[in-house]
């Protein structure tokens, strides 16, 4: 049995609430907590209050924008939005969201939880015990790294599988904090830094997710060693326009990675050249640049197909 | 903000009022201050399906939900769905099928083919397989599982 952290707990009504709760040092948001709560069982953070937003109804609800895009609250479930007959329009997505986790898991991760994602590491997302062992790491409680020991950083992987797609769409976030409102496009949430993956200012909480009209279709590839339950070793997004092709790759790196292509095998190229898979995962990073290559070659020529 | 509170909540129909710390899961809660010791502790940390319960009749995995989270739910439990007594098609299906060797996982998979069925009283294969993605089993291989839930469609 593996027993929380102690920590305190409140579920605020209000947007205002929550936000004023936030600001309280080591405040934590809890939305499903199907990344935050085996966090706290593995002690990779002991938050000192955890802000749920259960009562927040406002961020279950989605509506349809004037411009024909979709404003989806951040506290839907990845169930409920895959399930949302106008989510039809951006299959991509759609899919993203049908491979994350597990059946049971889609049903009460939220997607505002997937955008936000720890990043990931074999160094780190492990028990206690496992990480004492190595006496841990950069991002936890050590001081090198184990997967660049000569580097300055920290490599975490960004492993949400919705962001690869959102990034194509260009979709935006609603951050709301004790400053006010602002938009950040999902292109500008990651900062690179393992350490500190997402962008946001103390206090702010992910609203609602802004989709732009529907465009080119997009497609979702995850390379995995179960189909079900497991994270990605590699995330791939791909979508075509008149000017070319497109891609973001993710599970290299703190931030997902974007390149273009004339073809399918340009675009393909194009992402062997630019990304450079590490040891944050198990298997080797030369298997994983090698199969790289294909997996974003296939993503594109699906596209041509279709 | 507060380190416990009081919890009003039903259980398989019944009604409890309890006071829980913040920090008290809901399978702790239903193991230890209930005593329904249905739902198992698997690997404890949202990978195994071992402590699945259903909340408002959808599927969640107890030992990654905060106890404090369930103020008002409707939770229905292994011991909710039926007994020796009186088993649930689901139930009597992975007896005759002989698909629990240990049965550490069974509740749990129990539970997923429950609202599955009630939800799709007809499901293809491949959504049989995909939504028993949710639960790991150790000992059946899963060939014995697939053939009780398939016997299962139609009598659920
Ligand atoms: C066995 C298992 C397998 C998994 N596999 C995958 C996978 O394949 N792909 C994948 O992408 N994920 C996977 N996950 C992780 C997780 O289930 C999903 O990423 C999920 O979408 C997270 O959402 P949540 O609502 O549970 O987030 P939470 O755990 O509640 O929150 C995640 C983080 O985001 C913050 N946060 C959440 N909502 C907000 C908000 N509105 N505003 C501000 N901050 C917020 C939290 O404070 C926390 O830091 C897996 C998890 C498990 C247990
Ligand atoms: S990349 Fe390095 S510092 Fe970051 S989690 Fe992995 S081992 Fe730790
Ligand atoms: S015990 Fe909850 S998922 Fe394994
Ligand atoms: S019967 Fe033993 S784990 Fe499934």
């Amino acid at each position: 049995m593996l027993p929380f952290p102690k920590f305190d707990y409140a579920a605020p009504t209000t947007l205002r609430e929550a936000v004023s709760l936030l600001c309280t040092p080591g405040a934590r948001i809890l939305a499903g907590g199907t990344d935050l709560l085996p966090s706290l069982k593995h002690r990779l953070f002991e938050p000192s209050l955890l802000v749920s937003i259960r009562r927040l109804t406002e961020l279950r609800e989605w509506e349809m924008l004037p411009d024909g895009g979709l404003a989806l609250g951040a506290g839907l479930t990845l169930q409920q939005l895959s399930g949302l007959p106008a989510l039809a329009l951006y299959p991509g997505l759609q899919e993203a969201c049908r491979t994350v986790a597990t059946p049971t898991l889609q049903g009460t991760a939220t997607i505002g939880g997937n955008i936000l994602l720890e990043s990931r590491c074999l160094y780190y997302n492990q028990p206690v015990g496992w990480r004492d062992a190595i006496g841990g790491c950069l991002k936890c409680d050590g001081s090198v790294c184990h997967v660049a020991p000569k580097g300055k950083g920290c490599y975490a992987a960004h492993s949400a599988d919705t962001v690869p797609t959102l990034w194509l769409l260009g979709a935006q976030v609603e951050l709301v904090g004790p400053l006010g409102v602002r938009l950040v496009p999902i292109s500008a949430l990651y900062s690179g830094d393992g350490l500190r993956p997402m962008l946001l200012q103390p206090g702010e909480i992910l609203t609602r997710l802004l989709l732009p009209p529907p465009g080119p279709p997009t497609v979702h590839r995850k390379l995995r060693t179960r189909a079900a339950i497991d994270y990605g070793l590699l995330l791939v997004a791909a979508s075509r326009s008149q000017s070319g092709y497109r891609a973001v790759v993710s599970a290299v790196g703190p931030a997902p990675i974007e390149v273009r292509g004339e073809s399918p095998e340009d675009l393909a190229e194009a992402a062997f050249r630019a990304v450079q898979p590490l040891g944050t995962h198990a298997p080797a990073p030369t298997w994983r640049k090698k199969v790289l290559r294909v997996e974003v070659r296939r993503a594109a020529e699906s596209l041509k197909e279709g | 903000m507060s380190s416990e509170s009081i919890l009003s909540l039903r259980v398989n129909g019944q009604p409890f009022r309890r006071l829980v710390p913040a920090e008290r899961s809901l399978l702790d809660f239903l193991r230890e201050d209930l005593g329904l010791t249905g739902s198992k502790h698997g690997c404890d940390v949202g990978d195994c399906g071992a402590c699945t319960v259903l909340v408002e009749g959808q599927p969640r995995l107890a030992c990654i939900t905060l106890a404090v989270e369930m103020e008002g739910a409707s939770i229905t439990t292994i011991e909710g769905i039926g007994g020796p007594e009186g088993p649930h098609p689901v139930q009597k299906h992975f007896d005759q099928q002989v698909a629990s060797q240990c049965g550490y996982c069974t509740p749990g998979i129990v539970l997923v083919l429950v609202a599955l069925l009630r939800d799709d009283p007809q499901p293809s294969e491949s959504r049989i397989r995909e939504v028993l993605g949710s639960n790991i089993c150790r000992c059946t291989g899963y060939t014995k599982i697939l053939a009780a839930a398939r016997a299962a469609v139609g009598a659920a």
